[in-house]
C-alpha cells in the first residue's frame, strides 16, 4: 500500500516537473525573442545614428556652409576684420611683430 | 440454407453474427463465388505475410532511429528549424582629424528579380521603375530577358526605397542585404578617401590601402527558428569582427580650402589640372592633399581614369626653380658659398660643353640670397657645379627625392634622380635649377618641410599622429635658416612671387616654371609651381602648388601657383588659429601688384 503510494507520488513529481520543464523552455525561447527583437533595435538605431552622422556631415561640410554663406550674403573674416589679443603668456612666444618683413 | 451458412462460415472464419447473417442472405441467393469453400492455408498466409510486413516495418525504423544512417537524417530535420545566419561585419568609418566623418556604410538593399516568375500590372511595373530611378522600358527589358534566371535590378537602393518596393508586393522581385558606402564630402577629399566597388570592396586611396582594417570580418551564427520565424535559439559560431574606424590626418576645412583655392586657379587659368599638397611642419601629417579635375565617389558610375589619378603622389613633373633652394643648401652646407657670396650671372648666359643656358633677364652681379630671390638659373648652376655631383646627388636623396615616399598610399611614384655617375656637367647644371630631374608633389612637400624644420625631415603620414615621429637630420639648422630668409626673399618685393604674400603672416618659398616634355622635346606647355611653407617666424605649414599646363596666357608661377599658395595659407592659418606673424594690413604696393599680375 506504501509502495503504490510512493509510486504515485513519484509520478505525480514526475508529471509536475515535465510541466515545470515545458513552462521553463518556454519561458526561456520567449524571453530570447524579446532579447533578440531588443538587439535588433540597438542594430537599427545604430543604423540610424550612423546615417545621421552621415546626414550631419554633408549638411555641415564647408562647401555647404560656403554656398549657405553666400546666398545670405556672408563674407569671410579676412585678418584685417581680425582683432588679435595676446595672452599674457602667448605674448611672449607669439608676439605680433609689425613691419617684420624686410 | 443452413449448409449454405456453415459453409460460409469456415470460409470467412472471422465474421460477426450479425454481418454473417448480413451475408447469408446476401450471398445465398446472388454471389456462386461467395459459396466457394476456400483452403485454410490461404489466411494464414496473409497473416505471416502481414506480420513480416509489421517487423520490416519496425526493423526499418529502429534502423532509421538508431543505426547507421541517423546523421543524415538529424541533419535533415535540423535543416527544417534551424538556419546558419551570416553576420556581415560593418566596414570601418574613415574620419579626418576632428571626427568629420569622410567615408561610413550604412545597410542597403540589393534588388534583384527572377524574370520568369514576375507577374505585375503595367502600373506596378511604372512605379517600380520611379521607385528604381529607370524607365519603365528598361525595367521591362530586363525582366524580359527570360534566359537568364536572376538579374540585379539596381544594387545599393537606399533602405526606404527598399522597403516602398517589397510594399509592392510584385511576385519575383527579391531584394537582399548589403551595404552602401557614403561620402559625406563628396569631391573635396576624394583622392585621399578613395571609393569602393558594389561589394564594399577599397578600390582607390585609403580604402585600398587600409582594405583589411577597414574591412572586418564577417561572423556566422547558427539559430533556431519557431514556427513564426522567430529566433528561438543561438549559437555563435564565430563573432563578427567589425572593421575599424580609422583617423585621418586630413583636416576637412583646410581640405576644402585647398580644394576651392585650387579649383579657382585652374577655372580662372584654364588650366589642364591641378594639385596641391598642406603639411604640418611638426608632425610630418598631411592635412590637405587635393587634385583637381575631381570626381564624386558617390556616384561612381561617371568615373574616368583622368579624374581619379592623385596626382600629389602618382604623377612626377619637372619641378623647375623649385629645385634650386636644395642645390644652394647644399652648397651651403659643404661651405662652397655664403649668403652674401657674390655670383657673376652676366651675361645671363653660360655655356657648358656644347650647351647654353640661359635666364629670363639677365641680372648682372647677385648675392647667393638674390640668387634664389630673382630665380637665376645661370647663378644657380654656378653654385651647383662647384659642388662634386656626387654629393649633390647624396643631398637630393637624403630629402627624399628619387625614392618612393613610405606612406601606405597605392600608387605612390619615386619620381626620376638619375645617379650621380652618369651626370654630365651640363645636366648637373639643369638638374640643380630642376631639368632633366622629376619629382612628385608631395617629394617637393617634404623636402620644404626640411627647410620649415630647421634641417630635419620626418615621416609623412596620412594618419593622424598621436606624438611626433623621430626626425632625421639633413641639414644643418643653421643653413635651414639662411635658406628661409632667402625664401622670405623670394616673395619679398625684388622677388619672383610677390602674389604669395599674405596680410597677418610672414611667408617664404619658391616659384618654379617648367616647359614639359614631350616625345623628349619640350613643348610650348608649362607646369607652373609653388612650394613654401608660413608663418616663417616658427613654421607650421608646408604648401606645395602645381598647376598642370595654365592656358590662358599667364603661366609663370609666381602668376598661377603662387596665388593659391596665398589663399591656402592665409586661409589655413586663420583656421588653424596660429598666431600672426607679420603686418595684419597688406601693404598698398602689394595690392598694386598683385592687381597688376
Amino acid at each position: 500500500m506504501i509502495r503504490r503510494g510512493a509510486v504515485l507520488l513519484a509520478a505525480l513529481l514526475l508529471f509536475a516537473s515535465a510541466l515545470g520543464l515545458v513552462t521553463a523552455q518556454h519561458r526561456t525561447r520567449s524571453l530570447f525573442i524579446d532579447l533578440e527583437r531588443a538587439q535588433q533595435e540597438t542594430k537599427q538605431l545604430d543604423v540610424d545614428f550612423e546615417r545621421l552622422k552621415i546626414e550631419l556631415a554633408r549638411l555641415s561640410q564647408p562647401a555647404a556652409v560656403e554656398r549657405a554663406a553666400q546666398r545670405l550674403g556672408f563674407r569671410a573674416a579676412g585678418a584685417s576684420q581680425t582683432v588679435y589679443l595676446n595672452l599674457p603668456e602667448a605674448s611672449a612666444a607669439a608676439p605680433v611683430e609689425p613691419g617684420a618683413r624686410k | 440454407m443452413k449448409t449454405g451458412a456453415r459453409n460460409s462460415a469456415a470460409g470467412g472464419g472471422r465474421r460477426s453474427d450479425a454481418s454473417g447473417a448480413r451475408r447469408e442472405r446476401l450471398a445465398s441467393g446472388a454471389h456462386p463465388l461467395l459459396n466457394v469453400a476456400l483452403p485454410a492455408w490461404r489466411s494464414k498466409l496473409m497473416l505471416f505475410l502481414l506480420f513480416v510486413g509489421f517487423v520490416a516495418l519496425g526493423g526499418r525504423a529502429f534502423f532509421l532511429m538508431g543505426g547507421v544512417t541517423t546523421e543524415f537524417l538529424q541533419r535533415q530535420g535540423e535543416a527544417r528549424y534551424a538556419r546558419t545566419l551570416e553576420i556581415p561585419a560593418t566596414r570601418g568609418r574613415i574620419t579626418d582629424r576632428n571626427g568629420v566623418v569622410l567615408a561610413s556604410s550604412v545597410p542597403a538593399r540589393a534588388v534583384w528579380a527572377i524574370p520568369e516568375d514576375v507577374t505585375a500590372t503595367p502600373a506596378q511595373i511604372a512605379e517600380l521603375a520611379r521607385l528604381l530611378d529607370m524607365s519603365a522600358g528598361e525595367l521591362k527589358r530586363r525582366l524580359d530577358n527570360e534566359d537568364r534566371s536572376f538579374v540585379y535590378l539596381r544594387r545599393q537602393v537606399d533602405m526606404q526605397v527598399a522597403d516602398r518596393i517589397s510594399a509592392l508586393k510584385i511576385a519575383g522581385i527579391h531584394s537582399s542585404r548589403e551595404f552602401k558606402r557614403h561620402y559625406p564630402e563628396g569631391p573635396t577629399s576624394a583622392h585621399i578617401v578613395g571609393f569602393t566597388n558594389v561589394e564594399d570592396r577599397g578600390q582607390e586611396g585609403i580604402e585600398l590601402a587600409h582594405e583589411r582594417q577597414l574591412a572586418g570580418r564577417s561572423g556566422s551564427r547558427r539559430v533556431i527558428k519557431d514556427r513564426l520565424g522567430r529566433v528561438v535559439e543561438d549559437d555563435w559560431l564565430r563573432e563578427p569582427v567589425d572593421g575599424q574606424d580609422l583617423a585621418l590626418s586630413i583636416d576637412s576645412r583646410v581640405q576644402y580650402i585647398a580644394y576651392s583655392a585650387l579649383k579657382n586657379a585652374i577655372d580662372k587659368h584654364q588650366a589642364k589640372a591641378g594639385a596641391a599638397i598642406v603639411l604640418d611642419v611638426r608632425t610630418g601629417e598631411v592635412l590637405a592633399l587635393v587634385n583637381s579635375p575631381t570626381f564624386d565617389p558617390n556616384a561612381r558610375g561617371r568615373l574616368s581614369g583622368d579624374a581619379i589619378r592623385n596626382r600629389v603622389l602618382t604623377d612626377t613633373f619637372e619641378p623647375g626653380s623649385t629645385m634650386k633652394p636644395f642645390a644652394i643648401a647644399a652648397a651651403l652646407e659643404q661651405g662652397k658659398v655664403r649668403p652674401d657670396s657674390r655670383i657673376q650671372t652676366a651675361p645671363g648666359r653660360l655655356t657648358i660643353g656644347d650647351r647654353t643656358i640661359g635666364d629670363a633677364h639677365p641680372h648682372g652681379v647677385l648675392t647667393v640670397e638674390e640668387v634664389v630671390a630673382k630665380s637665376s638659373n645661370v647663378g644657380t648652376a654656378k653654385i651647383a657645379l662647384e659642388l662634386p655631383a656626387q654629393t649633390l646627388w647624396e643631398s637630393y636623396t637624403a630629402l627624399g627625392f628619387g625614392q618612393a615616399p613610405r606612406m601606405g598610399f597605392p600608387g605612390a611614384v619615386a619620381g626620376r634622380l638619375r645617379p650621380a655617375k652618369t651626370w654630365r656637367p651640363i645636366e648637373q647644371a639643369t638638374i640643380s635649377y630642376g631639368h632633366g630631374v622629376s619629382v612628385s608633389l608631395v617629394q617637393l612637400a617634404r623636402a620644404y618641410s626640411a627647410l620649415a624644420r630647421d634641417g630635419e625631415l620626418v615621416p609623412l603620414s596620412l594618419m593622424k599622429v598621436e606624438e611626433p615621429p623621430a626626425a632625421v637630420r639633413v641639414l644643418s639648422a643653421p643653413t635651414a635658416i639662411a635658406m628661409r630668409k632667402m625664401l622670405e626673399m623670394a616673395v619679398g618685393d625684388g622677388g619672383t612671387a610677390p602674389a604669395a604674400r599674405i596680410a597677418g603672416y610672414r611667408v617664404a618659398g619658391k616659384t618654379g616654371t617648367a616647359q614639359k616634355l614631350r616625345n623628349g622635346q619640350y613643348v610650348k606647355e608649362y607646369v607652373a609651381s609653388f612650394a613654401g611653407f608660413a608663418p616663417v617666424s616658427d613654421p607650421r605649414l608646408v604648401i606645395a602648388v602645381m598647376i598642370d599646363e595654365p592656358g590662358g596666357g599667364a603661366y609663370y608661377g609666381g602668376q598661377v601657383a603662387a596665388p593659391v599658395f596665398a589663399q591656402i595659407a592665409g586661409a589655413s592659418l586663420r583656421t588653424l588659429q596660429v598666431a600672426p606673424d607679420g603686418p595684419l594690413e597688406a601693404p598698398k604696393q602689394l595690392l598694386a601688384l598683385r592687381q597688376s599680375r
